[in-house]
């Protein structure tokens, strides 16, 4: 758990000296900006495999009780694909019977696919296959493809486990439990975090957002964590490349402000992929 | 043992001389961000956050003054470069002065290069001692006489006068990086030169500064595919073809311009396989080279990393031939050193003029000498308590545990803002010059 502590404290730091460099005298530096989001990275990775270990074994225990007392109701069930609406369900209780891997993402693939806004028929060929069992290893706890978009709905730290654990690259299988995740959006929107805002959301997860603003969530390139500006968005690769003809003045203007009133949200605030969208 | 270690034959390093203000306030512009001698070593020339170059020249040894040992004075001073804007990006430039390279003496003046972020400087520096005098059109004033009252000719006549040291701009080599530029070097041909930024390398003729050619370019057409950097580069000190780039993942790339026009694709490739029982946080940081450059001879070179200095022989690619420690009682403190920006530090490296010895910086403003030979090391201190005229330097130790010897000093009393960056051997001579933050100290060995 100490690993835990020192990584998020490293993550934090590293996105603060990430917020500092569009402010300094000279320009970026890709050179050090490129080694900052190294640790980043890897920061990130400790923390994440520490913390999923610690969640997804608790998960797991529960989900694995409830499917085997909802077995025989699995086909009775809607799938939640096609419910695309949050339910005002309860989440205290699950109800889904899907099998106990999928349940673990499910408030994840919601907020996946809400935002994502893909219209995906993969869960109803999922529930379809009633027998066969989910590795937990395809759910592939890599790097989350949309973590930032789906925290600044469900700030909250269970749903943010379930985002982690989020199949990549959009191919979410659709969550049986809609409604699990609706109330921690709700949730979450009431305490505060959505004052977070996300100016946009993307379709794609790989695409860059030609954008000015960088407080967006960004999905990231699960294939290349590394790099910075996959994982901050375009607000950061404008800066760069003389190809890009944006000014960035009128960023600087709003965000220096907004800047720090999202800074003092993430002292606040224990989550890192909220911290991850706020610094920017 | 206080003497001896430190260079091939046992050299006493002493004090010789400290230039730069003493007052503990230290204006940003004046902190040293370059130091190199010219190949013949009499000149000396230091850059500096403000954009300036200052110039000192080594006094001529003479029967009279025995004891002022070629002492390194003032010669010319000069705003090399200003800070602009770039309008389009909303970006400073900053004017600070990331190298100085000195171009091979072929007549009376100098020629250095000199660039900052983005823009490459040829200045000439020359002497004026004469003036021409008795001019016809005009007076001793300058101003013009009038061409009807002249009814005489006379031939000006050159009288002497008090030495002026001219620096003019005789090329301005621009827009032709977008990233920052780390590095430049003048090759063996002395016609031609190269300069580096983060992703490009480009070769320039001297006499030419609209066009250059790209002779590295490691950007990737997909910027988020993005996973290192380079972060320096040198030519080949006989070869004019052959030149060297490293890069942020501790890579070294030689590259023969004679092969392609563009030099993507590497002749060697030198990588020592990491230890993964050192793995951390930070061990991509701590790879990353800061500084390399050639042996004399051409046969080597030598590389800076965080932690460590590397000898390489160029015919063997898969690991160093030599590796020095310079401080690696830091390696458990490097947490700290990334909060506050240390571990970004970018340290450079020398050899002497027989390549028999290195010399880096460290922090506290120690800085340490390898002798290949013996495999001695040494640490000494530039400070002003050490500065006596010809004063011995004492070897200074750091503490790394347990009981603190005297005189020795521990770890967390280092003062890492006391950074020895940039440092230089003089080609021919045991003479060095060190530049802590706003001063320079030229320390010499010590005639017996």
């Amino acid at each position: 758990m100490e690993y835990k502590v020192e990584a998020h404290r490293i993550m934090s730091i590293s996105l603060g000296k990430i917020y500092n460099s569009r402010v300094q005298r000279g320009g970026i530096k890709l050179h050090k900006n490129l080694l900052v989001s190294l640790v980043l990275r890897s920061a990130r990775q400790v923390y994440l495999s520490d913390y999923y270990a610690g969640v997804c074994l608790n998960a797991q225990h529960i989900e694995a009780k409830e499917w085997e007392l909802m077995d025989a109701d699995r086909e009775k069930l809607i799938p939640a694909s096609e419910a695309a609406q949050p339910s005002s369900a309860d989440c205290g209780v699950s109800e889904a019977a899907q099998p106990g891997q999928t349940r673990t993402t499910g408030g994840a693939q919601l907020c996946l696919k809400r935002h994502v806004g893909a219209e995906d028929g993969r869960a109803s060929r999922l529930q379809e296959k009633d027998g066969d069992s989910l590795d937990p290893s395809d759910v592939a706890v890599t790097s989350p493809v949309s973590p930032a978009i789906s925290e600044t709905q469900c700030g909250s730290s269970d749903c943010e486990t379930d985002a982690d654990a989020a199949v990549t690259e959009g191919d979410s299988r659709q969550p049986p439990k809609d409604h699990a995740c609706s109330h921690r959006k709700r949730s979450a929107e009431e305490t505060g975090v959505s004052e977070t805002p996300v100016k946009r959301t993307k379709v794609t997860p790989n695409a860059i957002v030609a954008n000015n603003e960088i407080e967006e969530g960004e999905e990231m390139d699960t294939s290349n964590v590394s790099n910075l500006i996959t994982i901050f968005g375009s607000g950061f690769s404008g800066l760069l490349s003389k190809d890009s003809a944006k000014s960035e003045s009128e960023t600087d203007d709003s965000d220096s402000g907004s800047g720090q009133i999202c800074c003092e949200q993430m002292l606040k605030n224990l989550n890192p992929w909220t911290t991850a969208i706020v610094a920017f | 043992a206080m003497a001896g270690v430190g260079g091939g034959n046992d050299f006493q390093w002493c004090f010789s001389q400290v230039k730069g203000a003493i007052d503990e306030d230290v204006a940003e512009a004046d902190i040293i961000s370059t130091v190199e001698f010219n190949y013949s070593g009499e000149l000396l020339a230091t850059g500096d956050k403000g954009g300036r170059v200052v110039i000192f020249q080594r006094e001529q040894e003479s029967k009279n003054r025995p004891l002022s040992r070629g002492e390194y004075n003032v010669y010319s001073t000069f705003q090399s470069h200003e800070p602009e804007f770039d309008y389009l990006k909303s970006l400073e430039i900053e004017e600070k002065i990331n190298k100085i390279r000195w171009l091979p003496q072929q007549n009376a003046a100098h020629f250095l290069l000199s660039t900052n972020d983005k823009t490459i400087k040829l200045w000439k520096i020359s002497e004026r001692d004469k003036r021409a005098e008795g001019y016809n059109l005009k007076d001793e004033d300058g101003r013009l006489r009038d061409p009807f009252r002249i009814t005489t000719l006379r031939v000006p006549v050159l009288m002497p006068m008090d030495l002026m040291v001219e620096a003019s701009p005789r090329r301005i080599f621009a827009n032709a990086h977008t990233y920052h530029i780390n590095s430049i070097s003048v090759n063996s041909d002395h016609e031609t030169y190269l300069s580096a930024d983060d992703l490009r390398i480009n070769l320039w003729h001297l006499e030419i500064t609209d066009r250059s050619f790209n002779i590295v370019d490691i950007k990737p057409a997909n910027m988020e595919e993005l996973t290192e950097v380079i972060t320096a580069a040198e030519c080949h000190p006989h070869q004019c073809n052959v030149f060297v780039y490293s890069s942020s993942k501790g890579t070294i790339r030689l590259c023969d311009m004679r092969a392609a026009a563009l030099c993507d694709r590497h002749s060697k490739f030198f990588e020592e396989p990491e230890d993964p029982s050192s793995r951390s946080f930070f061990s991509e940081i701590i790879s990353s080279i800061s500084d390399v450059k050639f042996s004399h001879s051409g046969r080597y070179m030598m590389t800076r990393d965080y932690l460590s200095v590397k000898v390489w022989d160029l015919n063997m690619e898969n690991r160093p031939v030599e590796t020095y420690q310079v401080h690696e009682y830091l390696r458990s403190k490097l947490c700290s050193l990334y909060e506050n920006d240390c571990i970004f530090d970018k340290f450079e490296c020398c050899w002497n003029g027989s390549d028999s010895a290195i010399m880096t910086g460290s922090y506290n403003n120690f800085f340490r000498m390898f002798d290949r030979n013996t495999r001695r090391d040494i640490t000494l201190e530039a400070s002003r308590e050490n500065s006596k005229p010809r004063a011995m330097l004492k070897p200074r130790k750091v503490c790394t545990g347990g009981k603190r010897k005297k005189d020795e000093i521990s770890v967390d009393s280092l003062d890492f803002n006391k950074k020895i960056l940039h440092t230089a051997w003089h080609p021919k001579e045991n003479v060095i010059a060190v530049a802590a933050t706003n001063n320079l100290y030229i320390f010499q060995d010590k005639i017996n």
